[in-house]
């Protein structure tokens, strides 16, 4: 019996691994693809008659902030996203704000139940938690108007001064290629880390960063709000995923987030989420689950 | 209530004041802020041709985000904390501050071990480690929770410290005279030290509860949603740093404000300068100061006819102050008969402060009803020695009977030990203890100086004690300072107060040290008046002096001291007219040479 339930893992874990690649995730999990919220008890038992804590920033627009007109309501589309998922599975669902770099550590901690703030998939965090992603993500690098450093590149970046949210994938990157730069004989990079998008905006308007990297989604839209100010100076389709971290472990609440975002990613609902904010609609993948 | 009005009617117009201004602007603009900041995306940002027409909205901008109830409850949030932690630390502050006070080593390096730890890592890291790693061990706090904590547990360390210093700036004499009265360790410091050390304290504390309003800011990182994450989260969809952190500030501003008041507020209260009404009944004055007893107006003193021959068969040192008083009060001179019974006996007494040896094998015995005068040149161990009559100060080698009991020792295999409740056992020999620096408590009146010990010592009603302590003051010749604080009051009439407080506990054996040394020879007169009326009614007294006069006129016996022996004792006649030993009359030339040159 033990041998049979070893083999029957690991081709799940197998099947896994193979959507990953050929995102074939759609026929293997047919049957999770409706909304169905009286349901809960059923199919997500631990999670039936609990609150789950979603840990979100409220200050990085256009994926999490508060609204102009009501600020004591916080949208965006990973909180719109959020709450569709939520309502999709048929459980309450309670927002915990807190600075950017904290919500990451109080989900490994247990102190919420999952992170969903543009957060990128990488193998070291994929250690601590699981993923499903649901967008694929671009970096993108802010400039002044005009480019008068003249930066297309990441490479065009040695010697100049470069500006990144803290404990994010950006300021990794910027830390690579200032190494690049040293091995290349070149100066390295002057890296100012910012606690909040806003807080970093100011950096480059006040001519005390060269160029702001983000999410390029977030650049291209404050370089169209702002054609007099900024312009986008870098953009770099990766591979990188966005995605919903959930806590190792926690199986149902894996299952009904994978499944509540492949429906809303069937229905059209997410695709309309993006819109309302203008969002590429491009930059939606099917759902995937990544635990490593 | 009437008198709290008065007092700080102006501190809660003001208040009322800010409050009124507040609530019309929350009542006249719009409430959601739509109005004062327009809905805006991140296009704001760019200040063109309209920065001209925006420079005069600004104040009304700002004025719009500080009455912003989005804002103001992360206000309300962060005051929650700070008074919660506050408190907290304050009270953990001062049992970490006793603790750091303690006797025994390893109690004072726990509390150090903790102020080290706690006051020298960042309190950021502190509450990260609070909520995101005490979970691994099975501790998981809410977020408000895990902040109060956390701030109350750093709040502790430096309070520990403030209120230490402020201990420590309390002269040591104050507890030496409470321990004198039989007051115990908590008791002193709850009700002399504590109260004194307030005024070292207070700046200090109102500092770190300023700090702490706006460093509740920190608490962002632990999803406490305060007031400067709030206005991070409205300046990350309108980009508008200036005007909504302005606004943030003013509102810091305004809670910081409050502090002040309330910082003033309070010092108005500690400050010994200047003048206060009757004690208040409120809650604080019951815990600090006393209960509220209408000052009664000075009376006259009308000597009461007492007849000497009554007098006689009263047994010295017994029965209520009264006796006392009517002594002090009479005008006739009269002594009482001394007993041959002793009263006071030392044998074999030894005291050395680490290598110095202060006494050196002293035998004394003194009678009841006797007065004994104790002179000799300083550093002859005459205060010394009185410290240990009434265990001020532990014996080395030798014995000390008050009455045929031991004060404060218990016998425990054939030797003596200190028993563990001193102050009890002090507080049940009743000897009553003057010093050389008064020692009056710098914060009480008068009146509430003589009433101190008989009400927290030894339980007597404050309406009966307040009686009494009129009926001592009048004595004394002091029946019109009795609201006064002791810096009111000259060295003479300071010292007739102690002495009035020294009676009132019914003390069956007074113990001056060098009475008069620190008074102007215009005062001595006042002060040896009252004691020597305390002599003729009976009183059994050991006076510490130089005064040569006083000693030839009203002692029973005088006894010479130098270098920690008694060199010679005998009948003031005999000692003071006749010395034998060459040493006394070295000593007596000298001192009655500082006379004639004074």
């Amino acid at each position: 019996m033990m041998h049979l339930n070893r083999v029957a893992t690991a081709t799940f874990a197998l099947g896994l691994a193979a959507a990953i690649t050929a995102g074939k995730m759609d026929s293997a999990s047919a049957q999770g693809a409706k909304c169905e919220p009286d349901q809960i008890a059923t199919k997500y038992p631990s999670l039936a008659g609990k609150t789950i804590k979603v840990a979100t920033d409220a200050e990085s627009p256009p994926y999490s902030f508060r609204d102009p007109k009501d600020f004591n309501r916080v949208i965006g589309i990973d909180v719109d996203m959020a709450r569709a998922a939520f309502k999709c599975i048929g459980a309450k669902m309670e927002l915990s704000l807190g600075a950017w770099s904290g919500l990451l550590p109080s989900v490994i901690a247990g102190q919420n139940d999952l992170m969903w703030d543009d957060l990128y998939y990488t193998a070291k965090r994929a250690e601590q938690v699981d993923y499903v992603a649901y967008m694929v993500a671009g970096t993108g690098g802010l400039v002044r108007k005009g480019n008068p450093k003249n930066i297309h590149d990441f490479a065009d970046l040695c010697g100049l001064t470069g500006t990144a949210g803290l404990g994010t994938v950006e300021e990794a990157a910027l830390r690579d290629q200032s190494k690049k730069c040293v091995d290349g004989g070149k100066k390295e990079i002057n890296i100012l880390t910012y606690p909040d998008i806003s807080s970093g905006v100011r950096l480059l308007q006040n001519d005390r960063a060269d160029v702001m990297v983000t999410d390029l989604a977030l650049v291209d839209q404050l370089a169209s709000d702002n054609p007099t100010l900024f312009e986008r100076g870098i953009k770099v389709l990766s591979d990188f995923k966005i995605g919903v971290a959930v806590r190792k472990g926690n199986k149902d609440l894996l299952s009904a987030i994978y499944d509540s975002l492949t429906a809303l990613h069937g229905n059209g609902e997410q695709k309309q989420i993006f819109g309302n904010y203008k969002v590429d609609a491009g930059l939606i993948v099917t759902p995937t689950v990544l635990t490593k | 209530m009437k008198s709290f009005l008065k007092r700080y009617g102006w501190v809660c117009a003001t208040v009322l004041v800010v409050a009124a201004i507040a609530v019309w602007f929350f009542i006249s603009e719009n409430q959601s802020g739509g109005e004062g900041a327009p809905g805006n995306t991140l296009s704001n940002l760019a200040s063109g041709p309209a920065a001209a027409q925006e420079k005069i909205s600004w104040g009304r901008e700002i004025l719009s985000y500080v009455t912003l109830p989005f804002l103001l409850e992360g206000a309300f949030l962060a005051i929650k904390i700070s008074a919660l932690a506050m408190l907290g630390g304050l009270v953990m502050g001062l049992g970490l501050a006793l603790l750091r006070l303690s006797r025994f080593s390893v109690v004072r390096a726990l509390a150090w071990t903790y102020i080290w730890l706690v006051r020298g890592t960042p309190q950021l890291l502190q509450l990260v480690f609070l909520y995101d790693a005490l979970p691994e061990i099975g501790i998981k706090l809410d977020t408000f929770t895990t902040a109060v904590l956390g701030f109350a547990l750093n709040e502790a360390a430096f309070s520990a410290e403030i209120i230490r210093g402020g201990i420590l700036s309390v002269n040591r004499n104050q507890s030496l005279a409470a321990a004198a009265f039989g007051m115990g360790p908590l008791l002193t410091m709850r009700r002399i030290v504590l109260p004194q050390a307030m005024r070292a304290i207070l700046p200090a504390i109102a500092n770190d509860t300023v700090s702490m309003i706006k460093l509740t800011s920190i608490g962002s990182v632990i999803f406490v949603n305060e007031l400067t994450f709030r206005s991070q989260q409205i300046v990350g969809q309108n980009f508008k740093f200036f005007t909504v952190f302005i606004a943030a500030g003013i509102i810091y501003l305004i809670m910081t404000s409050a502090i002040s008041l309330i910082q003033a507020a309070l010092e108005r209260r500690f400050n010994l300068e200047i003048e206060r009404p009757a004690p208040g009944s409120g809650f604080f004055d019951r815990f600090v100061g006393f209960r509220s007893m209408p000052p009664s107006s000075g009376e006259a003193t009308v000597p009461p006819a007492v007849d000497p021959a009554g007098r006689a068969t009263k047994k010295t040192g017994s029965g209520s102050p009264s006796i006392w008083v009517d002594a002090l009060m009479a005008h006739e001179h009269w002594r009482a008969p001394v007993e041959q019974k002793p009263f006071v006996t030392c044998r074999d007494v030894w005291k050395s402060y680490g290598t110095r040896e202060v006494l050196r094998g002293i035998n004394l015995t003194v009678n009841r009803g006797e007065v004994v005068t104790v002179m000799g040149p300083s550093g002859s161990g005459k205060s010394t020695l009185l410290r240990l009559i009434n265990h001020l100060e532990g014996l080395d080698r030798g014995e000390i009977l008050v009455e045929d009991k031991h004060v404060g020792y218990e016998l425990a295999n054939g030797r003596l030990k200190p028993s563990r409740n001193l102050a009890k056992a002090r507080a049940a020999a009743r000897i009553g203890m003057v010093f050389q620096h008064f020692n009056l408590f710098e914060h009480f009146t008068a009146l509430e100086n003589i009433i101190e010990a008989p009400v927290r010592v030894y339980g007597e009603k404050p309406e009966n004690a307040t009686v009494l302590a009129h009926k001592l003051l009048s004595g004394v010749g002091l029946a019109r300072h009795a609201a006064h604080l002791p810096h009111r009051l000259s060295g003479g009439q300071q010292q007739r107060v102690a002495i009035a407080r020294a009676l009132a506990i019914s003390p069956r054996l007074m113990l001056f040290d060098e009475p008069t040394s620190a008074l102007d020879p215009e005062l001595v007169s006042e002060v040896l008046g009252v004691i020597r009326r305390l002599a003729e009614a009976g009183m059994t007294m050991i006076v510490v002096t130089h005064e040569v006069r006083f000693a030839r006129e009203v002692a029973d016996r005088v006894v010479f001291m130098d270098d920690g022996r008694i060199v010679e004792e005998g009948t003031p006649d005999q000692v003071l007219v006749n010395p034998t030993q060459e040493r006394t009359q070295r000593f007596l030339r000298l001192v009655e040479h500082e006379i004639e040159v004074a």
